[in-house]
């Protein structure tokens, strides 16, 4: 997927415009954050398990490439093919000449934020397969002319009911629904269809199980079970940091992963996958193909960016994010939106393609403190904000600026001066009032709010006539 | 040179790997295999009876429905009763495990064989269930096809006191002792398929089933 | 106790009342306290916006300001974390100064956490009446734990009424630089933060980082609000009204 980061202020703005999402913003971050905050309670250690989460997923990246060697070893035992990709690129290739071998005409696609870094739809579509998305929410997307997801649990969470009826009526052709339920019926009868069709099933992997050379795939509509169930062909595309352990592992893993991602103790539907159809089985894939992608992981193995690698994709930073809730994620401008996007965004997709991402958060700590993984996302935003700066990827004016108050502040004499006047400057412009509309040394502060004025004298000037009165009076 | 040389080649430069840290490594992937450490844990009351409530408890919350009885024997009568509650046909596919019971005896016509898409009941036993979370963890097998459990819009599955676990770690471990390796697939089942991609509000019947039945078998 | 007083340059530039109030709060509490006059900017702004070079001096310049003191108090949760918790790691590549840091880290208090925890202030001296809500700054709450403290200094004063707010624990959206490279974002998310504590029907809206008070004040007087009080915590306990 084409990344629009670099335009991320004015994304911004149009989402702070628009009102539909506002209101939609507004609704999903209640459910979100209250239901998870619920569910957490069920378990008796969430912090214990929070802290096994994370240990055993660095116990993989430790020795990342055995454990994928691991892997490849037990998938290509039960009859399944272990392909790899460097990029988007040769997932495309690979999807493509699968199909071709196979005689694919139709792929039913379960949700792989993957198959989005990649913008699988088109190469297939190119190469005359037809894709068909069938998480309700990317089908959504998929018929309002390919547009991309905004939440990577929740695709279609700026969208509000009456675009998905119009949506619905112009494309199926049938009377509008009004009704979130039947509007659901209509969608289950459109990819039903598909489902009994498709030759070819796409999905991503939440996790790889090492131990038995499994996939374990986690959804609520049971449209991951169809397509690794009834197509003849089922391809995994999924990234090389996913691999876990064993079946324990996982166990774990399912304890934190639904709870953080949509409040649920457990998803509706968790499978575990393993080789291929059996002589006498009635149903599963003959053929089952893992893409295990890089598209830039393995630069952050042994990195100071590795914690990322152990995000298992709950979304759950973003939902508890201020700056997330606020515009959504569309404006982020690539797949991943929210913190845990903000940070790969940028490693994934070159530093200087979205120079704004690691600064558009508060640094407050909310994400850091839900991640169900312990990734201290504040702290690797904060390191890219250095990379950019060591890199001079900055504006001048905010180097200046920095690096003016730094010096100024390192030379107490001059701070005393500069901050004598400034604080003049700024009663002045207060004009005797409480606050100051406009600043035009800060106009981004004053944009949506006042500057509230200073007293008009420093600390350190009224504590030094302090200090004089009290040395006079003894 | 392969993508997969060439994606291990550069993980492993970034590990700093050599020939001696490799052994290391594989000890301890294997010692790693060989722990299968686990998790914190909820606690689940291990008693039989106490495994039963929890069970129940976790899948009406996760929006299943629940009936008892005694006996495996007792099953297609209950099963009889649910259809008729439910205003549905006294027909179904039936996982060809479970094809012996008495269904005629019933009332209820069955087909042993996978689902197809005009099925509207499918019924299913399970290799066992968890109370933790109230969830079926079903095998697949010629014997326990898994569309069953998918493709008709009413899953009615009969649960086994006895086969009652308190976690998903309880059900890999007796996956390992009776079936030595997993079956092509494991789904674990909690309660009928939902969505809440629309405006986040829940809708039961995404995909797969709109209904899920559990028949608890108590001396079973 | 001698404590030395990190005034913030918030405080210096914006409400030097903070500081008067942070000194008359410890010195309640018996402490003898000292304020170094050379003392400027913790460098957070820096640190946060990436330049590690210029966040370095400035910690060099306030570990040898203040190291000589037993205790250093601060009236803001994210300075006194920066000097904790930032500053060991700003300095791990010189060992001699990262020794320094670490030494200093542990007796760095945040204001209202000391007063509780460390001299445990039990008459404080204001007598400050109405109704108030509580914000909880980010870096205070969740890298210092600062929750209960500033409420139980406040519970010492029997004319405070303390209405929560819904979400008292979420971003007010100042986040330093972010406020300014961000405005309009941040001006939304401070919105938010607004009409939560407006919701509370409180008198003043009280927190104990001045950043996030301005930010609010802005916010606030934007939106046509005049009359509800922004206040640091200890500029209430210190109120006499």
């Amino acid at each position: 997927m084409e990344s629009r980061s670099r335009r991320f202020k004015s994304n911004a703005l149009a989402a702070l415009a628009n009102p539909v999402l506002q209101g939609n913003l507004k609704m999903a971050k209640g459910k979100f954050v209250d239901k998870r905050a619920i569910a957490i309670k069920e378990i008796d250690d969430f912090e214990g398990t929070r802290e096994a989460a994370k240990n055993l997923r660095n116990r993989v990246l430790e020795n990342l490439d055995l454990w994928l060697e691991k892997f490849e070893e037990n998938a290509t035992a039960r009859g399944a093919t272990v392909l790899w990709a460097k990029d988007g690129a040769e997932i495309c290739r690979h999807v493509v000449e699968i199909g071709k071998r196979h005689g694919v005409k139709k792929a039913a696609k379960s949700k792989s934020m993957l198959s989005e870094e990649a913008g699988l739809n088109h190469a297939l579509t190119a190469a005359g397969i037809q894709p068909v998305e069938t998480d309700l929410g990317e089908y959504i997307l998929q018929i309002n002319d390919n547009e991309p997801p905004s939440h990577i649990i929740a695709p279609v969470m700026h969208k509000g009911l009456d675009e998905v009826a119009d949506l619905f009526e112009k494309t199926h052709k049938t009377p509008r629904k009004t009704e979130i339920p039947a509007l659901t019926r209509e969608a289950r009868e459109v990819l039903r269809e598909h489902f009994l069709t498709a030759d070819m099933g796409i999905s991503g992997g939440n996790f790889l199980v090492a131990e038995t050379g499994s996939v374990a795939l986690v959804t609520n509509e049971g449209n991951g079970r169809m397509v690794t169930t009834l197509p003849k062909v089922h391809v995994v595309v999924t990234g090389i940091e996913k691999v876990i352990p064993t079946l324990e592992d996982l166990s774990t893993l399912m304890r934190l992963l639904p709870r953080s991602a949509t409040g649920q103790s457990i998803s509706n539907y968790v499978s575990v996958l393993t080789g291929v159809k059996q002589p006498d089985d009635h149903d599963g894939p003959e053929h089952l193909y893992f893409i295990l992608v890089d598209n830039g992981r393995a630069e952050l193995v042994g990195s100071e960016f590795q914690d990322m690698l152990r995000c298992i994709r709950c979304g759950a930073c973003m939902n508890h994010c201020p700056v997330y809730q606020t515009i959504g994620g569309h404006a982020y401008g690539w797949v991943y939106p929210g913190p845990m996007g903000s940070i790969l965004t940028p490693l994934y997709t070159g530093i200087e393609n979205a120079i704004d991402l690691p600064h558009a958060a508060t640094l407050c700590n909310q994400c850091g403190v839900v991640c169900p993984v312990k990734i201290p996302l504040p702290e690797l935003l904060r390191k890219l904000r250095e990379t950019q700066v060591e890199t001079h990827l900055r504006p001048w004016f905010e180097r200046l600026a920095l690096k003016g108050w730094a010096w100024v502040a390192s030379h107490p004499a001059l701070y005393g001066l500069g901050t004598w006047f400034g604080v003049r400057y700024l009663k002045w412009l207060a004009g005797g009032k409480a606050s100051i509309p406009v600043l035009g040394t800060a106009p981004g502060w004053t944009a949506g709010r006042d500057f509230p004025a200073p007293e008009g004298r420093t600390f350190r000037e009224q504590y030094a006539a302090m200090r004089a009165e009290r040395r006079k009076s003894s | 040179m392969s993508s997969r040389e060439d994606i291990l080649g550069r993980v492993r430069a970034k590990l700093g790997r050599d020939a001696a840290n490799a052994a290391t490594g594989r000890d301890t992937v294997a010692a790693t295999l060989a722990e299968r450490t686990q998790g914190p844990r909820p606690h689940v009351n291990p008693e039989k009876s106490a495994l039963a409530g929890r069970f129940i408890d976790q899948s009406l919350a996760y929006s299943s429905s629940v009936d008892r009885v005694k006996t495996r024997a007792e099953a297609p009568a209950a099963v009889a009763r649910y259809l008729a509650d439910q205003q549905l046909p006294a027909q179904a596919v039936i996982w060809p495990q479970l094809a012996g019971l008495d269904w005629a005896g019933a009332g209820v016509k069955v087909a042993a064989r996978g689902a197809e898409d005009a099925d509207l009941v499918g019924i299913t036993g399970c290799f066992c269930a968890i109370a933790e979370t109230g969830t079926l963890m079903l095998c697949g097998s010629p014997d326990t096809p898994a569309t069953v459990s998918l493709l008709p819009e009413t899953h009615i599955a009969l649960v086994s006191a006895s086969r009652i676990v308190a976690g998903m770690e309880d059900g890999f471990a007796l996956a390992r002792a009776e079936l030595g390796r997993l079956p092509r697939a494991v789904n674990f089942v909690s309660g009928p398929s939902r969505t809440g991609d629309i405006e986040q509000t829940i809708v039961l019947g995404a995909h797969g089933p709109y209904r899920v039945h559990l028949i608890l078998l108590d001396n079973e | 106790m001698r404590v030395a007083l990190f005034v913030t340059c918030l405080v210096d530039l914006m409400r030097p009342r903070i500081g008067f109030a942070a000194i008359e709060l410890l010195e309640a509490a018996g402490c003898e306290v000292v304020v170094p006059e050379t003392q400027t900017c913790c460098g957070q702004p820096a640190w946060n916006s990436g330049d590690r070079a210029a966040a370095a001096a400035l910690a060099k310049k306030v570990i040898a300001e203040f190291e000589a003191y037993e205790t250093v108090v601060v009236p803001s949760g994210s300075c006194a974390d920066q000097i904790r918790n930032e500053y060991p790691g700003i300095l791990a590549d010189e060992p001699d100064w990262h020794g320094r840091a670490v030494a200093l880290a542990s007796r760095v208090y945040e204001l209202t956490d000391f007063l509780v925890n460390v001299v445990k202030l039990e008459a404080v001296p204001g007598n400050f009446a109405g109704s108030i809500t509580y914000h909880d700054s980010c870096t205070g709450l969740r890298s210092l734990g600062i929750k209960a403290q500033p409420r139980a200094l406040l519970a010492q004063l029997p004319g405070v009424e303390l209405r929560e707010m819904n979400a008292a624990e979420e971003c007010c959206g100042f986040g330093g630089t972010f406020s300014v490279k961000f405005g309009e974002i941040s001006a939304a998310i401070a919105e938010r933060k607004c009409t939560n504590a407006c919701a509370t029907g409180a008198a003043a809206i009280v927190g104990g980082d001045l950043g996030c008070l301005l930010n609010i004040e802005g916010k606030l007087r934007r939106m046509g609000d005049e009359t509800t009080r922004v206040l640091h915590v200890a500029e209430v306990l210190t109120a006499k009204e």
